[in-house]
């Protein structure tokens, strides 16, 4: 990664924040981030729940089998411990840790990650939630990685305050039951653009993410409305054509996609 | 952990109900009880301008139901629209007047001081609000605010059920129906492929899901798996579902 990528990747995320932003989309937009500037296989957002669970917030790939490996933490491995302990949480080497978490180890390296990190998301004293980092090869994050991990992880958090501090100084409850709703919302809409356009769960969240960015409209506002049925794109456009993975779009404002 | 939370909210509703099929009364009065509020109200919206107040504790509570029904809004109305909680801490501050001008004054006079209003919502699903209220300003402590979403979830639950015909059962059993699985994505997931199949709506498609795993006896989670992987399909016609032992779902 070069110097000139990782400034781009913090112009960019900063730029969001002083727009009238979609959190959804932007906690997503940090988690790919995350795996290109930090040179990890995936990434994913945990946001606690205030029930005394961690639930999944964003991810860099929707793969069902990210989300299911971030998912299972509800019960077990790094993100918890990091989320209890307000530390980070370093796994170089999966196969040493099957003693540990043995359910979350065993799905981990099935899905062919071989290293994990986990990074606290605080608010002054309080945690709010957790940054997953997982490598395909085994090996520790070196230090200046972390730090930036931890810088990433931190602009997550900032654009929690920043989508609270928007509307009525909403309390940190608020925002955080809010934004675990819009991700519920996006599950539901992903099932029927799947099921509409007899697509798999990733390529619903691609064409989902991708209609919102052409139409300059809200994500967590265009799923809510294919669920309700107001918007009837799902039932009669073709589906647009699914874009590369590669390049990542970086302004949803300018209506171009990367 | 989630389930001993989840146990113990359903414990102090069934200790209300006593063994009748628990209802909306049982819960209010149990969330007063359990997170330590002065009142509590259910509001059921049939969209965004039809409402309809189901059930409150006492007169304070009626009242605030009755002011944001009456003046368009209140932090149960705004609850709403939004999708999240809103949490009034004092009702004496600038904020508060500014937010919701006639509301505000109306609450005061009434007794109340701080509201918190809780959606009773899964995703696009949107049913209603639990509304509590303290007659002191403050925020709830941690725990108080744990225990008032679970109570929250368990509200939305019994009125999804309820709407869906499923007899009520008693909180004992109740309580067993809140399955640890529902939180999967899968479960959201599959409740939009049957919005899909049915050409109905989450609520109902939910509330299909949830009929079919008591009826065989699944785990929500499992069945959500089976129709996320295609091999199980909602009918709407025949109001039963084809299940295929083949891979490949027509």
């Amino acid at each position: 990664m070069s110097e000139r990528e990782l400034a781009e990747a913090f112009v960019e995320l900063a730029d969001t924040l002083v727009d009238d932003f979609d959190l959804m989309d932007f906690l997503h937009q940090v988690t790919v981030r995350c795996a290109q500037v930090l040179g990890v296989a995936a990434a994913g957002v945990l946001l606690t729940d205030q029930r005394g669970a961690l639930r999944v917030a964003a991810a860099s790939t929707e793969q069902t089998r990210l989300l299911e490996l971030l998912q299972l933490q509800t019960d077990e491995g790094p993100c918890p411990e990091c989320f209890h302990s307000g530390r980070p949480v370093e796994v170089a080497d999966l196969s040493t840790a099957a003693d540990r978490w043995p359910r979350f180890v065993a799905q981990a390296r099935e899905s062919g990650f071989a290293s994990v990190h986990a990074l606290p998301m605080r608010l002054r004293t309080d945690l709010i939630g957790a940054l997953n980092l997982f490598g395909g090869q085994p090996g520790a994050l070196d230090e200046r990685t972390i730090q930036l991990g931890q810088a990433l992880a931190d602009v997550a958090t900032i654009g929690l305050l920043q989508a609270r501090a928007i509307r009525h100084h909403e309390t940190l409850a608020e925002q955080l039951q809010t934004a675990l709703n819009s991700r519920i919302i996006i599950e539901q809409a992903k099932g029927v653009i799947a099921e509409r356009r007899r697509v798999d769960m990733d390529e619903a969240f691609e064409l989902l993410r991708d209609s919102a960015r052409r139409r300059n409209q809200r994500l967590s506002e265009l799923a809510r409305a294919v669920v309700d049925g107001s918007d009837a794109l799902w039932l009669t456009q073709p589906a647009p054509a699914a874009p590369e993975r590669a390049p990542i779009p970086l302004r949803r404002s300018d209506g171009s996609v990367g | 952990m989630i389930n001993e939370r989840v146990m113990r909210v359903w414990a102090q509703i069934g200790k209300h109900s006593q063994g009748a099929p628990a209802t909306l009364a049982h819960v209010c009065a149990a969330t007063v009880a359990g997170v330590n509020v002065d009142g509590a109200g259910v509001t059921i919206m049939t969209s965004s301008t039809a409402r309809d107040v189901v059930h409150t504790s006492d007169r304070v509570a009626a009242d605030l139901e009755e002011w944001q029904l009456t003046y368009g809004q209140g932090p149960c109305v705004d609850a709403f629209a939004r999708g999240g909680p809103v949490m009034a801490l004092d009702l004496r501050s600038l904020e508060s007047l500014t937010r919701w001008p006639v509301f505000t004054p109306a609450a005061l006079d009434s007794g109340a001081r701080a509201v918190f209003a809780l959606p009773l919502q899964i995703g696009a699903i949107r049913l209603g609000v639990l509304d509590l209220y303290r007659a002191r300003p403050g925020a709830m402590s941690s725990y108080e605010l744990a225990d008032a979403l679970a109570f929250a979830e368990a509200t939305a639950l019994m009125v999804i059920d309820d709407a869906a015909g499923l007899q009520p059962d008693t909180a004992e059993l109740a309580w067993q129906r809140d399955d640890p699985t529902a939180h999967q994505v899968q479960v959201h997931q599959a409740t939009g492929m049957i919005v899909a199949q049915l050409g109905t709506s989450a609520e109902a498609a939910f509330a299909r899901l949830r009929a079919y795993a008591y009826a065989h006896d699944r785990r929500l989670g499992d069945v959500a798996r089976d129709v996320v992987e295609r091999r199980l399909r909602f009918e709407p016609d025949l109001a039963r579902e084809s299940h295929d032992s083949d891979e490949e779902t027509a």
